[in-house]
């Protein structure tokens, strides 16, 4: 692998593993001292958290640095040596990241409408109006089914007060 | 004796009308996303949780046993007529599988797994059915301390066996560890890294967890990387089923299969992967005809899945025994337990009796439905594949949604299924672990509540967690453990 292509050195996920540890860290220490327990505070275990992660990020951080590889896992339906898409990954992430703008005001109907319809674009369809009407028939079905089985989604249209 | 009859109360739930649809349900469920890509078994389960919330639990854990077994079953078929194990266990079934596909032996490459996948799984059943009592009973003497330590050689073994490095596994599991802590601790009452959020007081939930890391990451990841050529599958038509010598060349595997599945995955260790990469190297060895090896052997495919779902059943052992998970689907079924009140362990074979032994004797029942409906209906099976795949992703992200806004109508929580579901991705393209998470999520709060109940025993001197034999024995398998993975690579190396 390492021959042709020049060595992935990703150090940012490194930092980024030090970063959640050092958070864990002094949020662990930031605790109150006195603790239902003898000898354990409440903030030690997740002191002790904070402080593996730190040391497992300098660990990788030399690991990253020494040139270990990092090769994509598999999975189904995908190339794991193909170069990624960016587009795609954007719209897949929009999608995900929809319902935190329409779940409430929007209800769940037609957040998973716009969700599904992003998803499918990612993927390469491009027949938009069709995706909605199936992510919609898809979103629906999916609200009153659950809800009819004891799951709470909330209202069909929250902003129409349904 | 006491177990058999333990075992004939639990066929008589198992076999009442209503159970025996739930087995049905979870059997056909879990053949279904066992051959759809993109959907496994812990998700399937995860996202049936708030459903199953209205169901009582003995018919709840019917079905996921139903789910975790056609699971199974489902994932073969799509390594042998596609080439794409659905999950590392079914990694080996492709290798000689798709071969004897491609060359007009599908059928009976179908066959030799579902019959396999049958004896070896009623054969762990019987294993588990007359093991986990006795191991239950085991635990009745464990106190903290070696909680504490089972609950370490867990950790080091999950992070370890799964994945292809030891620093990606532990940050794994750490990264779980960390998500346990957040919400308030119970002896004190503090809030820990809530962040000022009333919605993390309760900490993050386990579905939430799993959805983002199972669905969330996997959609990202498949869509960056999407092959849009259609998969080509193996035609099935013109081949011959099992023949005599087919016959005569499967059973010996199925059994060793099923003899190195069980115990296997019953170990802390557990898994899938190992066992069925031991049962192709041992057939491999043992073979008569070598050099059918990597061309299409039948003993290939029929002791790895053989291996495959006799591990499945060993994973119950400690999952049900113990309360320690070793799997992800372990994980989210012992996250079910906890949602309905339930702590596994030595308790739950005298308090629910009924669930125990009647999940067992589903386990049992639902082999035989699983053969039933997998072998003959094959070809339907494989239909499923031709769901576009746009669809089939943007299903599973609107389903994932149900999941994860039915648990709590919480905004936080597409938060951090957005969150999550980046991190899902990040983990694939760099190849993390993704169970280690799960497992620390699950298990983090239990360790540390052992760890303080043992610390207050011991007055707070870190002694006390070598003061049993037994707790000594866990922490020296787990430093142990550690060095497992070179033990691994030589044997790969000789393979």
């Amino acid at each position: 692998m390492s021959e042709q292509t020049p060595v992935r050195r990703p150090w940012w996920l490194g930092l980024v593993v030090v970063a959640i540890g050092a958070l864990w860290l002094q949020q662990g220490s930031i605790l109150p001292e006195l603790g239902g327990y003898a000898g354990v505070r409440p903030g030690a275990f997740v002191e002790i958290v904070g402080l593996a992660l730190i040391a497992l990020g300098l660990v990788l951080i030399g690991q990253i640095a020494r040139g270990v590889s990092f090769e994509p896992q598999d999975a189904e339906n995908a190339e794991s040596g193909a170069r990624p898409s960016m587009r795609a990954l954007v719209f897949a992430a929009a999608g995900a990241a929809i319902p935190l703008l329409t779940m409430r005001p929007l209800g769940f109907p037609l957040t998973a409408m716009l969700a599904f319809a992003l998803v499918t674009h990612a993927f390469g369809s491009r027949r938009i109006v069709f995706d909605c009407a199936i992510g919609l028939l898809l979103g629906l079905g999916c609200w009153a089914g659950f809800t009819k089985l004891g799951v709470t989604l909330g209202g069909a249209l929250p902003l129409a007060g349904v | 004796m006491e177990a058999f009859h333990s075992l004939l109360s639990g066929f008589g739930v198992a076999l009442q009308p209503v159970n025996l649809m739930w087995a049905f349900l979870g059997s056909v469920l879990g053949t279904a996303i066992g051959v759809l890509p993109g959907i496994g078994p812990a998700l399937t389960i995860a996202l049936l949780l708030p459903v199953t919330v209205k169901v009582a639990p003995t018919a709840a854990f019917i079905m996921f046993a139903g789910i975790l077994y056609g699971a199974m079953y489902g994932g073969s078929t799509t390594s042998i007529l596609l080439n794409t194990p659905g999950e590392s266990g079914s990694m080996m079934t492709a290798l000689e599988g798709n071969k004897m596909a491609r060359t007009g032996r599908g059928a009976a490459a179908l066959a030799t797994s579902a019959i396999g996948s049958f004896v070896a799984g009623t054969l762990a059943t019987l294993a588990l059915t007359f093991l986990a009592p006795a191991i239950a009973e085991l635990a009745f003497v464990f106190g903290p301390a070696d909680y504490f330590a089972l609950m370490l050689l867990a950790f080091t073994s999950v992070s370890v066996v799964l994945g292809s490095s030891r620093v990606r596994g532990f940050i794994a599991l750490f990264l779980g560890l960390a998500l346990g802590v957040v919400g308030i601790d119970g002896p004190s009452g503090q809030a820990r890294l809530a962040f000022g959020s009333p919605d993390l007081l309760d900490g993050i939930d386990i579905t939430v967890v799993l959805v983002s890391l199972f669905a969330i990451g996997e959609i990202l990841y498949v869509a960056s990387r999407f092959r849009s050529a259609p998969p080509v599958v193996n035609p099935l038509a013109g081949g011959s089923w099992m023949t005599r010598e087919d016959w005569k060349r499967s059973w010996k595997p199925w059994l060793r299969g099923a003899a190195i599945g069980f115990p296997i995955g019953a170990l802390p260790a557990g898994g899938t992967e190992v066992p069925t990469f031991l049962s192709y190297t041992i057939e491999r060895r043992l073979s008569r005809h070598k050099e059918e090896f990597g061309r299409g052997a039948i003993e290939g495919v029929a002791g790895p899945e053989a291996a495959n779902n006799s591990a499945a059943a060993g994973i119950l052992v400690p999952l049900l025994t113990l309360g320690l998970p070793t799997s992800a689907t372990a994980a989210v079924l012992l996250a079910a337990f906890e949602g309905y009140g339930l702590q596994p362990g030595p308790f739950l074979f005298v308090n629910s009796a009924d669930l125990v032994w009647g999940l067992i004797a589903s386990l049992y029942v639902g082999n035989l439905m699983l053969l039933v409906l997998n072998l003959p209906l094959v070809g339907l099976w494989v239909r499923l594949l031709l769901i576009p795949r746009p669809y089939l992703y943007g299903g599973i992200l609107v389903f994932a949604l149900v999941g994860i806004w039915g648990v709590g109508t919480s905004w936080m929580d597409l938060l951090l299924m957005f969150v999550i579901g980046l991190m899902g991705y990040v983990m694939r393209v760099y190849d993390f672990p993704i169970a280690p998470v799960l497992i620390g999520l699950i298990l983090g709060p239990t360790a540390e509540t052992q760890l303080r109940r043992a610390l207050s025993i011991g007055e707070g001197n870190p002694a006390v967690l070598l003061s049993s034999p037994l707790s000594v024995c866990l922490i020296v398998l787990a430093l142990a453990v550690l060095f497992l993975p070179a033990l691994l690579r030589k044997l790969r190396t000789n393979a």
